[in-house]
């Protein structure tokens, strides 16, 4: 029974998102309470797939009965358990939050709808951290594409629509090229499904050279326009400022990050290692990283907004994963990865705070921020502490990745990139840090609007990052441990 | 605009597009198509029906909210015609090896739950194409006579 919990979490959300347009009127309250049990339930089967997968390794599931070649196979190894526990834990916390946010910024007829959409989105990834076929990956793929186009535009302003709208225009262009990747690949070696695709490759490198090559960019210009690498990240900004906050900080926490999740699992488990002998595919990633770091952070310093900061600072942020990803080397990977889980806390965290911020008092602005830590001392003191975690400041868990990147790095013996990440630390500090210290001991402007209090269930969840950010800065050695077998490279 | 020769021919046509939607989503494990192809086929006469008459008679034939009804529906049917494989003791979605019946290759029932599963893209698919097509409609303010 225990090995048909994936595939019976990922039915479940369907199942639900299908289920929330049928409350209507009177049924219309039980809408969140059924979300957040069913995010409760897939969270908890999250934590027991780990027990599973830590106690009996690694095993795989046959949709349909029909074993691989033919049939659709899931596979839960350590890296599916540990993306799946991010996906589930940020939202289950995130969607505690936008029980009561979302109705100020998204009308009331629509609220079920934006359930649907989120259950959607939530399942859509974890299809794509289980998937062990490269279809299944693309129908995922699709999938998360237009959901998290949705909870952007479900907020109907002007801004919102022209910025999903950029959204769906280039994610969708990803997804084309994910599918003519696809078509490559199949068309060479036949099949589907990541292992026998696997077995192929290496004999069809010598007889189909380009198109193994063509598949291998095509799938990384597609991913890398999903996960918003720096050269191709200009749909970024606008869509995660705009939307409402909690549909940005899923979109920044969790939605970017899967497909670097999807980009690693392909280039580690279905392409040769000969080829990157060949291609410097990961020498591209690691200096594309490279950039997105500095010109993410540079680029976020002259922000006025502070969602739009935030969203910036994410395109650094998704630098470190691949800066992970393009080191190729057990360490750095170990950084990248864990900096997948830390990231998703102290930005969801951020995000959160400041739709708080937004809600309570009305400010975006950032020279506005002046004094609010006096009036909102908890929710500072989380931004505060998702701020020193961005910058890196140990004793936060931003620290341990950042830590894990650099010592990967030297293990490398490319003492390059420790310096990036050093200066780039300082980076987030020069535009993290005038925020926070504004916010507690600058002059007091007078509010220009309305003081609202914050209710108590949108305070706790940021708090409750804010625990996570400061526990795993302490306490990283379950995460690492959990890593440690899920990068056997 | 009442036009005679469109309300005619669009009633004339209306029954045989339905019931060839229908044939090709039940043969979708014996013919070319199935539940996508038939649901769209089905969901394109519902649209030829409201695009001829008026929105409001379409309405009264297919209604916004049965629509939705249908749209999550056919997707509640799919994932619990998934989850009898797994009440009967095997993996999600499986056909055969769960002791579904099947007939004579080549008849209608000779697919286990396929034809179910097709039944219920079907429904999804025609009830979302109107659905989209109302939506589109009542986004341009007219809620009268759509021509």
């Amino acid at each position: 029974m225990s090995l048909h919990l994936p595939v019976i979490s990922i039915a479940l959300l369907l199942l639900a998102s299908f289920v929330m347009p049928l409350l209507r009127r009177g049924a219309r309250a039980a809408a969140l309470p059924f979300t957040l049990s069913v995010l409760g339930a897939v969270f908890t089967v999250s934590l027991y797939l780990i027990y599973l997968v830590e106690s009996r390794g690694a095993f795989s599931y046959h949709v349909g009965g029909w074993p691989p070649p033919w049939g659709v196979e899931l596979y839960i190894d350590h890296l599916a358990v540990y993306m799946m526990m991010v996906l589930s834990s940020i939202c289950l916390v995130v969607m505690v939050y936008g029980a009561r946010d979302l109705y100020h910024e998204i009308r009331a007829e629509v609220m079920s709808w934006y359930y649907t959409l989120y259950l959607l989105l939530l399942a859509s990834m974890i299809g794509i951290a289980l998937t062990n076929d490269l279809f299944t990956l693309f129908v995922f793929l699709e999938i998360s594409t237009i959901s998290a186009c949705g909870i952007i535009s479900i907020k109907k302003d002007r801004e919102c629509i022209e910025a999903s709208f950029k959204y769906l225009i280039l994610s969708v262009l990803g997804s084309g090229c994910v599918l003519l990747g696809v078509a490559m690949i199949y068309m060479i070696t036949g099949y589907l499904n990541y292992d026998f695709v696997a077995q192929e490759l290496p004999q069809a490198i010598a007889e189909y050279p380009y198109n193994i090559l063509m598949a291998l960019s095509l799938f990384i210009v597609g991913f890398s326009v999903k996960s918003a690498l720096f050269p191709l990240h200009i749909w970024l900004p606008d869509a995660h400022s705009s939307a409402p906050s909690p549909s940005s900080a899923v979109l920044s926490g969790l939605v970017i990050k899967i497909y670097a999740a999807a980009i690693l699992r392909l280039l580690f488990r279905v392409f040769p290692a000969e080829l990157f002998e060949v291609v410097p595919v990961l020498d591209i990633l690691l200096f594309l990283s490279v950039l997105a770091v500095m010109a993410g952070s540079i680029f976020a310093m002259v922000q006025e907004d502070i969602k739009r900061m935030l969203a910036y600072s994410s395109i650094a942020q998704i630098g470190f994963v691949f800066m992970g990803i393009g080191l190729f080397g057990n360490r750095a990977l170990l950084g990248g990865l864990v900096h997948i889980f830390n990231h998703a806390l102290m930005k969801s965290m951020l995000f959160l705070a400041a739709g708080l911020i937004i809600y309570a008092a009305g400010i975006r602005n950032i020279r506005d921020l002046r004094g609010i830590g006096v009036r909102m001392p908890l929710t500072m003191g989380a931004f505060a502490i998702g701020a020193f975690s961005m910058v890196g400041i140990p004793g936060t868990n931003g620290f341990i990745s950042k830590w894990h990147l650099a010592l990967g790095a030297l293990d490398l013996g490319r003492p390059f990139f420790v310096a990036i990440i050093l200066l780039s630390s300082l980076l987030n500090g020069i535009y993290y840090l005038p925020i926070v210290i504004n916010a507690f001991f600058g002059v007091k402007i007078e509010p220009r609007s309305e003081h609202r209090d914050v209710p108590g269930m949108m305070l706790v969840p940021v708090l409750i990052l804010a625990a996570g950010v400061i526990f795993f800065g302490f306490y990283p050695g379950p995460i690492l441990a959990l890593l440690e077998q899920a990068i056997v490279l | 605009m009442k036009d005679i020769v469109i309300r005619t021919v669009c009633r004339v046509i209306v029954p045989f597009v339905q019931v060839y939607g229908l044939y090709v989503i039940f043969h979708g494990h014996l013919s070319p198509g199935g539940g996508f192809a038939g649901g769209a086929i089905l969901g394109s006469s519902m649209v030829l029906f409201a695009l001829s008459f008026h929105l409001e008679a379409g309405a009264q034939k297919l209604g916004h909210e049965t629509s939705s009804y249908l749209e999550s529906g056919g997707g509640i049917w799919y994932i619990l015609i998934g989850l009898l494989g797994l009440a009967l003791g095997s993996n999600f979605l499986t056909n055969r090896a769960a002791g579904l019946g099947f007939g004579l290759p080549g008849q209608l029932f000779s697919g286990g739950m396929i034809f179910l599963l097709s039944l219920g893209i079907g429904v999804k698919v025609a009830s979302t194409m109107f659905t989209l097509f109302y939506n589109l409609s009542e986004e341009e303010g007219s809620g009268g006579d759509h021509q």
